[in-house]
């Protein structure tokens, strides 16, 4: 029996269980069990293919005109290359990321001196009693 | 803190980075609603370079990416054992 705000999957479908859970507190409706059934199908991965076809769909109706929708030339101009500018975007963002990352990144100079003094002091320490290297 | 190089380098491919993504927004979503005869428009190459530079640099990538997983597995082979 699911409890009220417990709720045990990831994702859209398994929230949403939880919350209508209240329904069915008295066996009246079935909704909860159906939802958590269909969380653990749904997994992130469909999510994610759900999306992106969705999206994929728009772009689709959109740049081949399959509705002739008679978009204004302009905005159609602009929404092919979307695919395209998402990917170049995102490859600018991660190159952002790595060197900002590569710039800020804290390195401790007096630890690393500290750490390797260490290990030459264990090294000579375990050679005294007889380890060989 | 990182050393001087490291963040020169890191400062360079932010400002790259930042500089590449502003000239193709504004190439792919701010020209064409700007008009024929403008200025701007000679600042820009033609739009059919949209597709062909990115998918050149794809490529040239891909070769760099696969060059070098060659150059390390090459390194890395084991010479045969004489039994």
């Amino acid at each position: 029996m699911l409890l009220f705000q417990e709720y045990h999957g990831i994702g859209l479908t398994s929230y949403l269980c939880a919350k209508l859970s209240w329904l069915s507190k008295d066996g009246l409706i079935p909704v909860p069990v159906v939802l958590r059934e269909i969380s653990n199908i749904m997994t992130k991965l469909l999510e994610w293919v759900f999306g992106v076809s969705v999206v994929g769909a728009a772009w689709a109706f959109v740049t081949f005109d399959i509705l002739k929708m008679s978009i204004p030339r302009t905005y159609r101009e602009v929404a092919w290359p979307m695919p395209l500018y998402l990917l170049v975007t995102f490859g600018c963002y991660s190159l952002a990321t790595v060197g900002y990352r590569v710039a800020t990144f804290n390195d401790c100079d007096d630890a690393a001196k500290e750490l390797q003094a260490q290990i030459i002091e264990a090294r000579e320490d375990l050679r005294k009693k007889g380890l060989k290297f | 803190m990182a050393t001087v190089t490291d963040q020169a380098v890191g400062a360079s491919l932010v400002g790259f980075s930042l500089l590449l993504f502003t000239y193709y927004s504004i190439w792919v979503i701010v020209l064409p609603f700007v008009d024929a005869d403008h200025v701007l428009h000679q600042y820009f190459l033609p739009r059919e370079y949209t597709v062909i530079l990115p998918g050149v640099a794809a490529l040239v990538v891909l070769l760099c990416i696969g060059a070098f997983v060659g150059a390390v597995m090459l390194k890395n082979r084991k010479p045969k054992k004489v039994d």
